[in-house]
């Protein structure tokens, strides 16, 4: 360790200077300090996550997801809150509507290089991006949909055809997630995957409510289901090989 | 930045002031642990006391000259004790103990230190003999004649001279550098 | 040897970035020299398995990263500071080389004083919690170096690693390669043609995906003596005599 800003090639070592005891290596002392009073302690959650994944690495990856952090989450969460209050005000199930939205926004701002500026770094670690890219989209969507049924149940009383609404959403969101995944892959941007994903689910809806009159045609019709889910398979498949190692040609 | 400037900004968190401390304290700690502890204790009392410097930074009062060391010390005296009271190597501090001359070049002659502390130790008495127990109890466990007092039953003033006693002795059997007999002191 | 390639090639398209390049390299610092455009990242990159080669065989540490697990474990055991690093602005120094440390999949017990001791080897002991957002851009770079060294790599890429170093830096840098070099295979592309003299052991130059020389620093500069090629250092006037010859060679074969 150097008194300066140098790096420590010229073996400036602490011990062989001052006064120190010559057979005391105060470098090595040093380190010891330094690497608990510089190191990120994981939370009980990280800790969780280490051992449900069996990799600490997948597991610090996880907590540092950019749409899984204290300030996007409290967005989500107010967006949602806002749905919900519209709700109870006007008797139209805003919740079901925003979720999915927001989800998209939320899977396409945990990848790539349009929000992971270490992204070539990322590329060739042990806990492949890949993986990372997995872990953390399942955790985007989860909290997401846990969010959002919360907020939805806590409006079905406010709504007609309260059942279908309050959980009918959900497949529609893996659809919106998965083209926003897809999008976001695909063109190697985040805001590319928002932009499909909202741009998506707003013709979607818009073209529901044309065809059917109502705003929530496209949560509440069951046929709508495996075509939905469809989507989503082909939209993941082609994620899938959007990151994949690219060939040599 | 001062000593006192270094210790108030390492209690706001500043970790550069915990490093610029330990290069300017660290030598001359290790060099008086070094008197009394073996080279790879010194790096691990010294270690502890400065994550506790690091933890216990705001709890720290300026002073005049020379506090912020004459507080580093005690942090490391401390620390010292309790590790010598985790690890058990009870023969081994002499805190109070002044012998010139005792810094060890190598683990050869630790261990022959080692030994003849342990036989010094023993020309107090066999354990748990009063002037060997207010030995240990003040000296290696770094308690206060207060404590040692109400452990061994005695008067503050008998913990005293009995501490008083042991000192002298070792202080002897150690310039002897030959053994001491058991059944000396009293 | 911890790198063996065999005749391997890399294309984009039409474009051979890399076009039949062999070496063998064991310990020691190796440097990788050429003009921008002369396929040194790209053999990087390969060497970081980040991408695949189009053909020929490449071993590194006795294992061939075509398939997951053993890609999986030369990963573990490699560093790499790519060209444009990318970091993330609200982490600090320790967090960031943290971070890939575990991604490395490093023991959690032996990460936090890894860490101390690749943050203190780059001299960024001082600015370790700062957030790197504020950072200048070489001691961005030297963060950088952190990372790749953090799980003691056997292989260590460097991907011009000086750039945004001043002069001090640099020679400090150096006497760091040379301590890595002492155990690991250190591989070093620079257009710098100074640091490659003073730090690397054995010199390969590479231009237009092909490699034009492979030596000695010294053969390097006997190379230059005597042709009147440019350049203000021995070393250098023997870097652009191989570069002159290699390329009037390619002039009359096509």
């Amino acid at each position: 360790m150097t008194g300066r800003d140098e790096m420590a090639g010229d073996h400036d070592s602490l011990a062989g200077r001052g006064p120190g005891p010559g057979d005391v290596d105060l470098d090595r002392v040093w380190l010891g300090v330094a690497a608990q009073v510089w190191r990120r302690d994981p939370g009980p959650a990280e800790r969780a996550a280490a051992r449900l994944l069996r990799s600490p690495g997948l597991a610090r990856a996880l907590v540092t997801t950019p749409s899984l952090l204290a300030g996007w989450l409290i967005a989500t969460a107010v967006v949602l809150l806002a749905g919900l209050f519209a709700t109870l005000g006007t008797g139209t199930p805003y919740v079901p509507l925003l979720a999915p939205a927001v989800a998209a926004a939320g899977i396409a701002y945990a990848y790539g290089p349009g929000i992971d500026p270490a992204w070539e770094l990322s590329r060739s670690m042990a806990v492949s991006d890949r993986i990372v890219l997995l872990a953390r989209t399942l955790a985007v969507f989860a909290v997401n949909a846990a969010l959002g049924l919360a907020a939805a149940a806590a409006g079905a009383a406010a709504v007609p055809n309260a059942a279908a609404v309050t959980f009918g959403w959900l497949v529609p969101m893996t659809a919106v997630c998965a083209l926003a995944l897809a999008a976001a892959t695909l063109a190697q941007s985040a805001s590319a995957g928002v932009a499909a994903g909202v741009a998506g689910w707003v013709i979607v809806v818009l073209a529901g409510q044309s065809a059917s009159g109502r705003l929530t045609a496209v949560i509440t019709d069951a046929g709508l289901v495996l075509p939905y889910l469809a989507f989503a398979a082909v939209c993941a498949a082609i994620a899938w090989a959007a990151t994949r190692v690219p060939r040599g040609t | 930045m001062d000593d006192d400037e270094l210790i108030a900004a390492v209690a706001a968190g500043d970790d550069a002031g915990l490093r610029e401390l330990f290069t300017r304290h660290a030598p001359w700690l290790a060099a008086r642990l070094r008197g009394v502890l073996p080279a790879a204790e010194v790096e691990d009392v010294l270690q502890e006391t400065f994550l506790a410097v690091w933890r216990g930074a705001g709890g720290y009062r300026p002073g005049g000259p020379g506090s912020a060391g004459g507080w580093v010390w005690g942090i490391a005296r401390r620390q010292a004790a309790l590790f010598l009271r985790r690890r058990g190597k009870a023969e081994l501090l002499l805190a109070a103990v002044d012998v010139p001359g005792r810094q060890a070049a190598d683990p050869a002659e630790t261990a022959v230190i080692r030994a003849e502390l342990a036989d010094a130790v023993s020309a107090l008495g066999p354990a748990g003999s009063p002037n060997r127990e207010a030995w240990r109890l003040m000296y290696v466990e770094d308690r206060t004649v207060a404590e040692v007092a109400e452990l061994t039953g005695v008067p503050e003033g008998t913990v005293k001279s009995r501490a008083h006693r042991a000192r002298r002795q070792l202080r002897a059997a150690l310039r002897r550098r030959e053994p001491a007999q058991d059944g000396g002191g009293r | 040897m911890n790198v063996e390639i065999n005749d391997l090639t890399r294309r984009f398209g039409r474009n051979r970035a890399v076009d039949g390049v062999s070496l063998r390299a064991g310990a020691g610092v190796f440097g990788l020299l050429g003009p921008n455009g002369a396929g040194k990242t790209t053999l990087l990159r390969m060497m970081a398995t980040v991408i695949p080669p189009s053909s020929g065989t490449l071993r590194l540490l006795g294992r061939d990263p075509g398939s997951y697990g053993p890609r999986r474990e030369i990963r573990r055991r490699v560093g790499y500071l790519p060209q444009n690093l990318g970091y993330y602005p609200g982490f600090t120094v320790a967090e960031f080389v943290e971070y890939f440390a575990l991604l490395k999949d490093m023991p959690p017990r032996e990460v936090p004083r890894a860490v101390a001791a690749a943050v203190e080897q780059v001299g960024l002991g001082g600015r370790a919690r700062s957030r790197m957002r504020t950072l200048s851009g070489g001691m961005l770079r030297r963060a950088g170096i952190a990372q790749a060294i953090v799980n003691q790599p056997e292989v260590l890429l460097l991907d011009e690693p000086t750039a945004g170093l001043d002069p001090e830096q640099r020679v400090s840098f150096r006497a760091l390669l040379r301590d890595l070099g002492e155990r690991a295979t250190v591989i070093v592309s620079t257009h710098l043609v100074e640091d490659v003299g003073a730090a690397c052991g054995e010199v390969a130059l590479m231009d237009a995906g092909k490699i034009v020389f492979h030596g000695t620093p010294d053969e390097l500069t006997a190379r230059g003596e005597g042709t009147g090629a440019a350049g203000d250092a021995p070393l250098e006037r023997g870097y652009s005599a191989v570069l002159a010859a290699a390329r009037s060679a390619t002039a009359v074969r096509s």
